[in-house]
């Protein structure tokens, strides 16, 4: 029942872009009234497209998974909107270019540019979108119970529908409400679960015991085959029938119900801290490969430097009046996003010291959700959890749908006639398609493969942003090379590390996040490729032009 | 009155799925020397600006976690670990702070 909370969210975002376009039907021509956004209008709709359901529920998984450290994750993510205002916002908006594709072919006039940035759309779209419906699949199979493929249809299905009626029209009016509803979803509950809790638990959550042994009898529903390393010989109630396990490895199968007895020692799983353990409470990144600030860098350079590089956020600052607009609007998102992120330390923290079986079961992503009904049984904590189910669904909906467009666009352009109902269609496959993908992807963390995403953006979008705007001397061909090996050392090398599966260590780090040699040498082969060849003649005056402010 | 043409309305997203391939806004008029020359200034003071913050942000982004790493968890403030603190709360304000002083900075090398 509680999942009909994602009901009203899927109506009144129909409803607001129905209102919102007929308010607009007064002005002569929506076109340019749209592009009088008021800078702190436009910056609650940046922050509303790109608080998505990693933000939501991902970090605060993460916390509980990996430890504090995860904390870094939001931080990153803030910092990308920094680094947007200082690099690009101002002069990307007076390019007139709407998406990197554009950019690509208006700065360095190279059509072959603009084919190969659409296909990096592609893959960053897609390592963005999959996980976004894996999140939204399992929140609904938490509370509602159901499979999780029903999961993934029932958010196919809000996606397509408000896609089909066109629900993002007065997408800006959308979004900004997005932000506000997500706001405040995430912080209600939060400051209820703090007065909730109590002050045990409170200060529990502030000197975290290891959960090192069963302080319960515990029941874990494992959510995927999951191998765990048995310290103490412990018997477990498999569906009901007792069963010894031995130290030593043991694969608990997915969808298996096992009950652990009070006071047996936890088993370990590879890859996550054990919640309040020395390793979960340092507040460093650290996936057990050993090299905690490394794995901290390596995340904040592909949030902090990908931001700038994501298809459905770049276009947002189009609807600034002009470049100063564009830069304001980044300046005020820089501070909605940090009032957010500031709460998901609660999340994270109670999450940790209530539900540490999660790090067993691997159902992370829900820690967020079900918190309210682990703090109150009753209405209250059903109320609670239907709020934060809203929240979460809001935050699926409003980061697909613009992901979709962003993919429909870049598809649209060099395969299909460009029309609205084609666009539409090509949207609607996409979400189909993306249904398939997350069908298997059940297993990913939300909040990790979300970074991905950021990692292949940082790689090759920022440095061609970066070059193109403030270097006169980058030439297509250099931008070209830089781009492909920047994908082949991000996209190329984490699929290598699907593959290879290597021991933990430094080699598994950087294979899992290649952001920290991958984007120098993206920037250096740009830059050595360009050297080598010459400049467009009017490359110097079509770079400065982007630094001419429009008074 | 208003003219009762009838417009497509369509969100951001979808006009830029819709716009037909073209490079940038259409044909520029080209600078004159002046101008040139104006620009050439501005992105200078704009790129020491921008180098500014950056490294700003690099004492945040590169330097914390350093400090973090080495800073025992034993020092709380209300109770919580500072160390904590610094990664969870602290780094929002000063990120703010930091587009503000960025976005002062680069409109006023604008108006000289």
């Amino acid at each position: 029942m509680i999942g009909l909370a994602v009901v009203p969210v899927v109506l009144a975002t129909l409803l607001i872009g129905a209102r919102g376009v007929a308010a607009m039907r007064s002005t002569s021509d929506f076109l340019v009234a749209s592009r009088r956004v008021s800078p702190t209008l436009n910056a609650a709709a940046v922050s509303g497209e790109y608080l998505s359901a990693a933000s939501f529920l991902g970090i605060a998984g993460l916390v509980v998974k990996n430890g504090v450290g995860a904390l870094w994750y939001p931080v990153g993510f803030t910092a990308g909107y920094l680094l947007m205002l200082v690099l690009v916002a101002a002069p990307m908006r007076r390019t007139g270019a709407l998406t990197v594709p554009d950019f690509a072919e208006a700065r360095l006039g190279s059509p072959r540019l603009r084919r190969f940035s659409a296909i990096v759309v592609l893959v960053i779209a897609g390592l963005y979108l999959v996980p976004q419906f894996t999140a939204a699949g399992q929140v609904l199979t938490l509370v509602s119970g159901t499979p999780y493929w029903v999961g993934i249809v029932v958010a196919g299905a809000a996606v397509s529908i408000t896609l089909a009626l066109g629900g993002m029209r007065a997408a800006t009016y959308v979004q900004a409400f997005q932000f506000v509803l997500k706001l405040v979803l995430f912080i209600v509950p939060a400051v209820w679960l703090l007065i909730t809790v109590g002050a045990d638990t409170r200060a529990e959550a502030l000197r975290p015991a290891e959960y090192s042994t069963f302080p319960r009898p515990t029941e874990v529903t494992f959510r995927l085959d999951t191998r765990l390393e048995v310290r103490e010989p412990l018997t477990v109630l498999d569906a009901g029938v007792p069963r010894l396990l031995e130290p030593g490895e043991h694969v608990a199968p997915g969808e298996a119900t096992w009950l652990f007895p009070e006071g047996a020692a936890v088993p370990t799983i590879a890859g996550a801290a054990l919640p309040g353990s020395d390793t979960w409470q340092r507040p460093l990144l650290d996936a057990g490969n050993g090299h905690p600030l490394l794995a901290t860098w390596s995340i904040l350079v592909a949030t902090a430097l990908g931001t700038m590089g994501l298809p459905h956020v770049i276009v947002r600052f189009h609807t600034s009046p002009d470049g100063r607009a564009a830069r304001r609007t980044a300046a005020i998102t820089v501070g909605l996003l940090g009032s957010f992120y500031v709460f998901t330390v609660v999340y994270g923290l109670l999450g940790g010291v209530l539900l540490p079986e999660l790090y067993l079961s691997g159902a992370t992503d829900t820690a967020v959700v079900a918190l309210p009904s682990r703090v109150d049984g009753g209405t209250t904590g059903d109320v609670f959890t239907a709020l934060l189910t809203a929240g979460a669904f809001a935050a699926f909906l409003a980061t697909s749908l613009g992901l979709l467009l962003a993919l429909a666009g870049a598809v649209a352009h060099d395969l299909l006639s460009e029309s609205l109902r084609r666009l539409r269609l090509t949207a609607l496959l996409a979400a189909g398609v993306i249904m398939l993908c997350a069908l298997p992807a059940v297993r990913i963390d939300v909040g990790a493969v979300v970074t991905s995403a950021f990692a292949v953006a940082a790689s090759t979008f920022c440095p061609m942003l970066v070059l193109g705007i403030w270097w006169r001397g980058l030439t297509a061909r250099g931008a070209f090379a830089g781009m492909a090996v920047g994908l082949a050392s991000s996209a190329g090398v984490m699929a290598a590390g699907l593959v290879l599966r290597p021991q933990p260590g430094l080699v598994a780090l950087l294979l899992g996040q290649p952001a920290l040699f991958s984007v120098p040498l993206a920037f250096l082969t740009m830059i050595a490729v360009s050297l080598r060849g010459r400049p467009a003649p009017g490359a110097e005056a079509a770079m400065l032009r982007l630094h001419l402010d429009e008074a | 009155m208003v003219s009762r043409k009838r417009v497509a309305v369509t969100s951001p997203q979808t006009r830029m799925a819709l716009a037909t391939r073209r490079g940038g806004p259409g044909p520029l008029t080209p600078l004159d020397a002046e101008t040139l020359a104006r620009a050439r200034g501005i992105r200078r003071r704009q790129l020491r600006i921008a180098l500014g913050t950056l490294a700003g942000a690099a004492v945040l982004l590169v330097g914390l976690p350093v400090v973090l790493g080495v800073v025992p968890r034993t020092f709380r403030l209300a109770d919580m670990p500072i160390v904590w603190l610094a990664v969870a709360v602290l780094p929002y304000p000063v990120l703010a702070v930091l587009a503000r002083l960025q976005l002062r900075r680069a409109e006023r090398a604008e108006r000289r």
